[in-house]
């Protein structure tokens, strides 16, 4: 076996560390510089032929890193567990590699690894990145399958690329027809990470982090007309529990909801929600119906709750009526439920409705002093409020004056439990981008907003959002782009610079991936079997084209084999003495069927001497070059153009 | 002779199938963890597999071999195979692989438009002629997943030369006098051609010591061929031998006689190779021994 060039080792090698730099953010932060360290020892040692570690030191090296993963993970299975450990082994393994095997290892381990990162993420800007990365290691099992003088770099990243480009369709058409089984082969751990997003439930400050994230929460395309912004408000999670400083969701049914009654416009939408942990499908205000999907349900306060966990993608359908009211009174149990304040708690609040109540003539008087009172009462919107203690409604009230949302929608409800009016705070979304390259409306997490639904006779529950009383702006904020999508030219539109249209195409290019690629499933497939004319929309039928598909695509691939040979015979140096013996025929003699060239040559010059002097050199050089070692193509160029040479002035 | 498609057999690499259990977990893998994008990669690499299969037999097929030719070798030792290779594809072929038979087989590669002449060793058996059959070309490039190979069916025939023994000394020059070097030289016999420069290996006697002696560089008298001191070797005088021994202590003489530069003459029964020394005389008496056939 001869030794593994260095070029050879230096392709392996930067096939492993793409990789490991692609797993880079989920992996153990030793995995780069232990495989950095490994490298650059392997390649140290093969310049400088110096001794690889030795046994022993392997084991003991095997040891700390398998530990150093149980520590960082607390088990070694699972993508991100399993892919440092692969890290950790293929640099170990480039402590002993001599043979071809080693190297295949530890290339497949690299694949292995570029597989865990694709796993682990599937950004659209990672997509080139994987490219090259496949492209790199194909490299390297193409240098490694040269033997001991591998071409040139470039023939090599040719040679590679070829077979990738060739490969690709095969690809596409089995990712488009291979049948996607819903459900895992084994338990797959679930990355309990909290999603950033709407929680279960609320303290004032729980929301401050959120808005600082731009992660997308939801997508939603409009059937037709989009509502206008002051009608954005996408529910979530209800609260009703309040402990003087939390809000919390309650689990279980107090009491039917009651029976609503639509009016006005509906807005007909499909919604793609991002995985959350509340487990609430988000609609907007107020749904009609739910999805027709398993196991989701309507719950008493109008939410949409999915009793599987929604940790991946998720697509639904609903409509949605903003005006809306219910002749019912409401049920005891939930009057109950949304009257209740913590005892002993927010005293000065307390006294601040009961007086605000005796004051006003009616509920709906009482609600608009309370909005009355918030909106002249020198508060402030900040997204860095100070921190309350335990009376925290009394301290934004009368001490801080500086709240978010969640400040408001929290004392807003207080003051009207307190004052006799059911309240409870709604978590969602307000508002939300336009994007008019993907035409989707993004709401991203930082659109994460608190209001609050008051219960008055007659009309049933109605969004009261105090925020928008003390700070009007915020209601705003996203305008702009929402006009601009709606086609308004408005003056207030501001001229969109190619900045803010090159990231829209960005977020619309990876909605677009998202939909049609990372969520690509089984009714994707049914829809394209469809597209292709196809009756049966069944397994058996997706099968079917992908068997015809890959064995066309075999086909072709042999088919170019025997274009390329097929064209093989006639050489440049065939075609060369043809032509130099057609002219040989014409102007003295053919060639007799047992003559070689030179024998040939020498006759034509003892017939035509004024020839020999050029067709001599001329046949042995052709025999050299058909009989001899070994020719270049230079040296056929060169006889190819003696001959045309030849046979010019021949014909004169 | 081009080599074509139909008979070019091939088959995965005990690499090969390491690398198809690797793709097949990594499927699993992607089908369980429901990830379009990992399912994607596993068949790309699937497709490179296959395509490379593609790339492994093209590596054979279409390949021509312009010419063919086996030098003669003794017998039990190796001999040498010429094989002229052209490649006229504008692909190199890589990792050619030529086996004849039991003898380690010859690695080569062909660049694109190319042609050159292999050179591989076959195992030679005995005493006469032999067939060189069972000519395996192979190759496992692109990525050494897969193996193509075919069978040259040459019309290629060695001729095996008896393996030179030595049993007994050289005969001594027949029709002769015992005389010494300075009488033959006083006498005559010897055909004194010229003068040419010393030689480690030259005998001293013959070095021009008078021309020496005016001054000029060491020269060593040349004769041409020693006239009338020629050696037989005849079959007959080894009739004591076993037919093969005595063939082989034959072919040692040959080779003595040539290695001294003696003119020497072949006597077998029924067969006579006239007196005369040189690559054609060696291979006439050695072709005329390994064709020997007791009557």
């Amino acid at each position: 076996m001869s030794p593994i060039p260095i070029s050879t080792q230096r392709w392996v090698l930067a096939g492993l560390l793409g990789a490991v730099v692609l797993n880079l953010h989920h992996t153990a932060v030793w995995c780069l510089p232990v495989a950095l360290g490994g490298g650059a020892w392997r390649l140290w040692a093969a310049q400088h032929g110096s001794r690889l570690m030795g046994r022993i030191a392997r084991l003991v090296v095997v040891v700390i890193l398998t530990l150093a993963v149980l520590l960082s993970f607390r088990t070694l299975n699972g993508v991100d567990a399993g892919a440092s450990l692969l890290v950790a082994m293929a640099a170990l393994k480039l402590m002993e590699t001599q043979q071809l095997r080693d190297w295949l290892i530890v290339l497949g381990a690299s694949l292995f690894l570029l597989l865990a990162a694709c796993l682990d993420a599937q950004t659209l800007w990672r997509m080139p990145l994987y490219a090259a990365e496949v492209w790199l290691l194909c490299t390297a099992l193409y240098a490694l399958g040269a033997g001991a003088r591998p071409p040139a770099a470039a023939t090599l990243l040719r040679s590679s690329g070829r077979n990738l480009l060739l490969a690709l369709p095969f690809a596409l058409l089995l990712f488009l027809c291979f049948p996607r089984l819903s459900g895992s082969l084994w338990s797959v751990p679930k990355e309990d990470e909290a999603v950033t997003g709407l929680g279960q439930e609320m303290s004032p400050g729980s929301i401050s982090q959120l808005s600082e994230s731009d992660e997308p929460a939801l997508r939603v395309r409009f059937e037709g007309e989009l509502p206008p912004q002051a009608e954005r408000y996408w529910r979530g999670p209800v609260l009703h529990r309040f402990d003087g400083v939390t809000w919390r969701r309650v689990l279980g049914e107090p009491g039917p909801p009651p029976k609503l009654e639509f009016a006005g416009r509906s807005y007909r939408y499909e919604v793609t929600l991002e995985p959350n942990t509340h487990g609430a499908l988000i609609a907007l205000e107020l749904p009609r119906g739910i999805p027709a999907q398993p196991s989701v349900y309507a719950t008493f306060d109008y939410q949409i709750m999915s009793s599987k966990p929604l940790s991946d993608v998720r697509s639904y359908q609903l409509e949605s009526f903003p005006e809306h009211h219910t002749e019912q009174s409401l049920d005891p149990i939930v009057r109950q439920l949304d009257l209740t304040l913590p005892r002993s708690r927010n005293p000065r609040s307390l006294a601040l409705a009961h007086s605000l109540r005796d004051s006003a003539s009616d509920e709906r008087a009482f609600v608009k002093a309370v909005l009355g009172y918030l909106q002249h009462g020198g508060f402030e919107y900040t997204l860095t409020p100070p921190r309350l203690g335990t009376n925290s409604v009394d301290d934004l009230l009368f001490d801080t004056h500086e709240g978010f949302c969640g400040h408001y929608a929290s004392a807003f409800a207080t003051l009207m439990r307190a004052g006799g009016v059911p309240a409870r705070v709604v978590t969602g979304y307000l508002g939300g981008e336009w994007n008019r390259f993907g035409g989707y409306l993004l709401i991203r997490q930082s659109n994460a907003h608190a209001w609050t639904e008051v219960w008055l006779d007659g009309m049933g529950w109605v969004r009261i959002d105090p925020t928008a009383v003390v700070a009007p702006d915020r209601l705003h904020r996203d305008l702009d782009d929402s006009l601009a999508g709606m086609g308004a030219s408005d003056g207030r539109v501001r001229t969109v610079s190619w900045l803010a249209d090159t990231l829209q195409l960005w977020q619309a290019a990876n909605a677009w991936w998202r939909d049609e690629f990372i969520d690509f499933n089984m009714s994707q497939q049914m829809h394209l079997l469809a597209a292709l004319g196809l009756k049966d929309r069944d397994l058996e039928s997706l099968v079917a084209v992908m068997a015809a598909g890959a064995t066309l695509w075999l086909s072709l691939l042999a088919w170019r084999g025997r274009q390329r040979s097929a064209a093989l015979p006639r050489d440049v140096l065939s075609r060369s003495w043809r032509a130099l013996e057609r002219a040989l025929t014409r102007a003295a003699t053919p060639r007799a069927p047992h003559e070689g060239p030179i024998a040939y040559s020498e006759r034509v010059a003892g017939e035509r001497p004024e020839l020999a002097a050029t067709l001599r050199p001329l046949a042995r050089h052709y025999a050299h070059l058909r009989y001899g070692s070994g020719s270049s193509a230079v040296q056929l160029q060169r006889f190819r153009r003696a001959v045309r040479f030849f046979t010019a002035r021949l014909r004169r | 002779m081009t080599l074509h498609s139909r008979r070019i057999y091939i088959l995965p690499t005990r690499t090969g199938l390491v690398a198809a259990a690797l793709l097949f977990v990594m499927l699993i893998a992607s089908l369980n963890y429901d990830n379009n994008l990992a399912l994607l990669l596993s068949f790309l690499l699937c497709g490179v597999a296959l395509v490379s299969m593609y790339e492994c037999h093209r590596t054979l097929s279409g390949l021509q071999i312009s010419s063919a030719q086996v030098e003669s070798a003794f017998a039990h030792n190796q001999g040498e195979l010429l094989l002229a290779f052209q490649n006229t594809s504008d692909t190199a072929r890589r990792s050619l692989r030529l086996r004849v038979s039991a003898v380690p087989p010859k690695w080569f590669e062909l660049a694109p438009h190319s042609a050159s002449v292999v050179r591989a060793r076959y195992q030679a058996l005995a005493r006469g002629r032999q067939r060189i059959d069972r000519l395996q070309l192979s190759s496992n490039a692109p990525l050494g997943l897969f193996r193509a190979w075919t069978w040259l069916h040459l019309p290629l025939q060695a001729l095996i030369y008896p393996a030179p023994v030595r049993v007994r000394a050289l005969p001594p020059p027949l029709g002769l006098p015992r005389r010494s070097e300075r009488e033959r030289r006083l006498s005559g016999d010897e055909e004194w051609a010229s003068l040419r420069t010393f030689r480690d290996s030259d005998p001293l006697r013959r070095v021009a010591w008078k021309a020496y002696a005016r001054g000029a560089p060491l020269m060593v008298a040349h004769y041409d061929a020693p006239a009338g001191a020629r050696r037989v070797l005849s079959l007959t005088s080894l009739h004591d031998l076993p037919l093969e021994s005595a063939l082989s202590q034959l072919a040692d003489w040959v080779l003595e006689c040539e290695r001294r530069g003696e003119s020497y003459a072949l006597e077998l029964p029924g067969q006579t190779v006239p007196a005369g020394h040189g690559l054609a005389q060696r291979r006439h008496c050695l072709e005329a021994l390994a064709l020997y056939e007791a009557a």
